[in-house]
């Protein structure tokens, strides 16, 4: 009847030591990110295929929301396989690598210098995800417990490995003629690759996971996943082929089609959830990574747009692929990055100070680790910001693009303060 | 006869010759404590002469000039030890502190009955943990006490109210090794008294073999149908962190217990 001791053994919870380091470097890229985009406005609605473009691109989706991700995933993938992370030196190397190679490669953009030093980051990157791949893929076979979430995440850092390959492939091919075509010309499939097979993927491979969690919720569906897998990689598949094979553009309708449906069952998933919760009261975290959600149908919309006007015209419209690119990592990533951090984050800083005492007295709320207050100027902070932005990119204001930029960086700032409160936390137990 | 100095103890010279506590009770009288056989004993033995002069209010040279005359041999070059010279300047601890943190201790009444009360204070000090300060009440500086406790670790700070009041603030300095222990040991006893309040009125469930978020559900369901004046006894893999917020909010408080890193026990009760 009960479970053998051995077994019990495994399900310990990753070390906050490894977490940690990934939630304040990730922290920190989301400040750079934002001053980055705050100083290149003059650029920024031009092409997105500029020096200052790339680089805040990059310290978005590699610093902040990779980041985020593996350091997140470090402590919940051991706790949605019942299992315990394989190795912790791995994971200490993954964050090495990463943290070294990242901001090389986002100077690198930024002063234009594919050299030696870009590439060499580049790879250090490939390093760190073969790293966490390893391990990942060695925690899992441990564990005996299969479940569609753990294909979700070891799926989608395939996809996010397949990205960084072709990114260095890129970076190599400005000095050497490594591919058939110019860099930008891959850009479209590097880009999708990492937004679609990586971020699409695993946000809900673990999203699915976590919403009805933190709603208190029993629903689950595990054949509607299922579905949601095979559509995001069927999409995936079908326009890697479509790209390789120089199809027609209106054959780029077929994956958009295939995505745009897992993201409406995706959402249908998160509106049962929602509706069959125990927890009447949905704390300010819940709502906007439930509004991220939501986002998710504004890249569609764009893209459709995009889309129509190749067929058309043969030419993209520049303001709307820059809103698309934006919309997707201010928009989608960075919504539910803001709410989950304060779902998590507070729960290991809770575990690191309070797991030895927690036996002798009353212990803190964890939700009471950071400030309530703050996380909520920062919410509002960031939602002006963000939607002032698309509105002044898509219909060039200058000056709502200045303005909104600036309150981005006021949301960062404040999302570092809170982050600062949390890790600084020290145990208040009088004994 | 036994040559003296400033770090000579009172006791010494007491024992050294039988006139020394009437001179020595001449100086001051708030030596007159010291005819008090016991307080003499507990007292006497702990305290030098550069501390009783502090304590009298009058100088080391007073002692030196009243002993003379009993034969002693005065050696004034020998210097205070460094150790007895007491902090006057405001130290950390003392800008930091915080009314609730402070436990009072008058120690008048206990002196004045002719006791000790040196065992209550020390413990007293046993629970000064998480910046706790202890305050002690005194009709002196209780320097040999400040001596004493310092060699344990604690800082202190004593501020003279008028001639017949001193107060003397106590606060253990950082030691995370000795504060671990402690810490381990009475978060022990809380666990046990409260699964002891409520012996017979257990509701036990295992949540350990459930596959996630399945725990939580059947926590929660269990928490709905228990009956007043119960606890819930919960043996669960981990410390479920994502439950404690959801507790609180349903009014419910909680001890946890860790076996092991595999193994942890939750006691849930409404107050």
């Amino acid at each position: 009847m009960f479970p053998t001791s051995t077994n019990m053994a495994d399900t310990k919870t990753t070390s906050y030591k490894v977490v940690l380091p990934f939630y304040a470097y990730g922290a920190c890229s989301f400040l750079v990110a934002t001053i980055l985009l705050l100083f290149s406005l003059s650029t920024v609605n031009t092409h997105y295929f500029t020096p200052h473009n790339l680089a805040i691109v990059h310290s978005m989706a590699l610093g902040w929301g990779t980041m985020m991700i593996l350091g997140a995933s470090h402590q919940l993938v051991p706790v949605m396989i019942e299992g315990k992370l394989y190795s912790n030196t791995l994971a200490y190397l993954s964050f090495a690598f990463a943290a070294v190679g990242i901001p090389v490669l986002v100077y690198g953009f930024y002063t234009f210098n594919m050299g030696h030093f870009t590439q060499c980051a580049g790879l250090f990157i490939v390093f760190s995800i073969i790293c966490y791949l390893i391990n990942l893929a060695a925690s899992m076979l441990k564990s005996k417990n299969e479940n569609v979430h753990a294909y979700f995440v070891f799926t989608a850092v395939l996809w996010l490995l397949i990205t960084v390959i072709l990114g260095v492939l890129m970076l190599y091919n400005f000095s050497y003629n490594v591919l058939p075509k110019t860099s930008l010309d891959y850009l479209p499939l590097h880009a999708h690759i990492g937004i679609v097979g990586w971020f699409l993927l695993l946000v809900i491979g673990v999203g699915s996971r976590l919403i009805p969690m933190f709603l208190i919720s029993k629903y689950s569906n595990n054949q509607q996943l299922w579905w949601i897998y095979g559509l995001i990689n069927g999409g995936l598949l079908f326009f890697i082929a479509a790209f390789l094979l120089a199809l027609p553009n209106m054959c780029l309708l077929i994956p958009l089609i295939a995505i745009a449906i897992s993201i409406v069952l995706f959402g249908n998933f998160c509106y049962k959830s929602y509706q069959a919760r125990i927890r009447k009261k949905v704390d300010e975290q819940m709502k906007i990574s439930l509004l991220s959600v939501l986002i998710m149908c504004l890249p569609i919309l764009f893209l459709l747009i995009i889309i129509i006007g190749l067929v058309a015209t043969n030419s993209g419209n520049m303001n709307f692929l820059i809103s698309y690119g934006f919309v997707i990592f201010f928009g989608w990533i960075t919504a539910i990055i803001l709410g989950m951090t304060f779902k998590t984050l507070p729960f290991i800083i809770w575990n690191r100070t309070y797991h030895r005492l927690a036996g002798k007295g009353k212990t803190p709320n964890p939700k009471d680790l950071f400030s309530e207050f703050i996380f909520k100027w920062m919410a509002i902070f960031y939602l002006i910001g963000f939607f002032l932005f698309i509105v002044g990119i898509v219909f060039s204001v200058v000056l709502l693009v200045q303005i909104a930029s600036f309150l981005l960086v006021i949301c960062s700032v404040l999302y570092n303060c809170n982050i600062v409160k949390l890790f600084m936390h020290k145990s208040k137990i009088i004994l | 006869m036994k040559t003296i100095n400033a770090n000579t103890k009172i006791a010494t010279l007491i024992k050294e010759h039988s006139d020394a506590l009437e001179a020595i009770v001449s100086i001051s009288p708030k030596f007159t404590k010291l005819r008090n056989p016991i307080l003499r004993k507990v007292i006497a033995g702990r305290t030098s002469i550069a501390m009783a002069a502090k304590i009298g209010g009058c100088k080391v040279e007073d002692f030196f000039n009243k002993l003379q005359t009993l034969g002693f041999k005065i050696d004034s070059n020998t210097a205070v030890d460094a150790e007895e010279t007491v902090v006057n300047t405001l130290p950390k601890f003392m800008q930091e502190i915080k009314p609730e943190q402070i436990i009072e201790l008058d120690v008048r009444p206990v002196i004045d009955a002719g006791k000790d009360p040196l065992s209550e204070i020390v413990q007293t000090v046993k629970s000064l943990y998480n910046g706790k300060v202890l305050k002690i009440i005194n009709s002196f500086e209780p320097t040999p006490l400040m001596h004493l406790l310092g060699n344990q670790g604690f800082e202190f700070y004593a501020e003279t109210i008028h001639a017949d009041l001193v107060n003397t603030y106590f606060h253990r300095k950082e030691n995370k090794v000795e504060t671990v222990n402690e810490q381990e040991k009475n978060y022990a006893e809380g666990w046990d008294e409260i699964v002891k309040s409520f012996e017979g009125n257990l509701v036990t469930v295992d949540v350990r073999q459930l596959e996630m978020p399945l725990p939580m559900h059947t926590i929660l369901e269990a928490l709905e149908t228990l009956p007043l004046g119960k606890a819930l006894f919960v043996y669960h893999k981990r410390i479920p962190v994502f439950l404690l917020p959801e507790l609180e909010q349903q009014g419910f408080n909680y001890r946890i217990q860790e076996i092991s890193d595999a193994e942890v026990h939750l006691l849930i009760y409404k107050d």
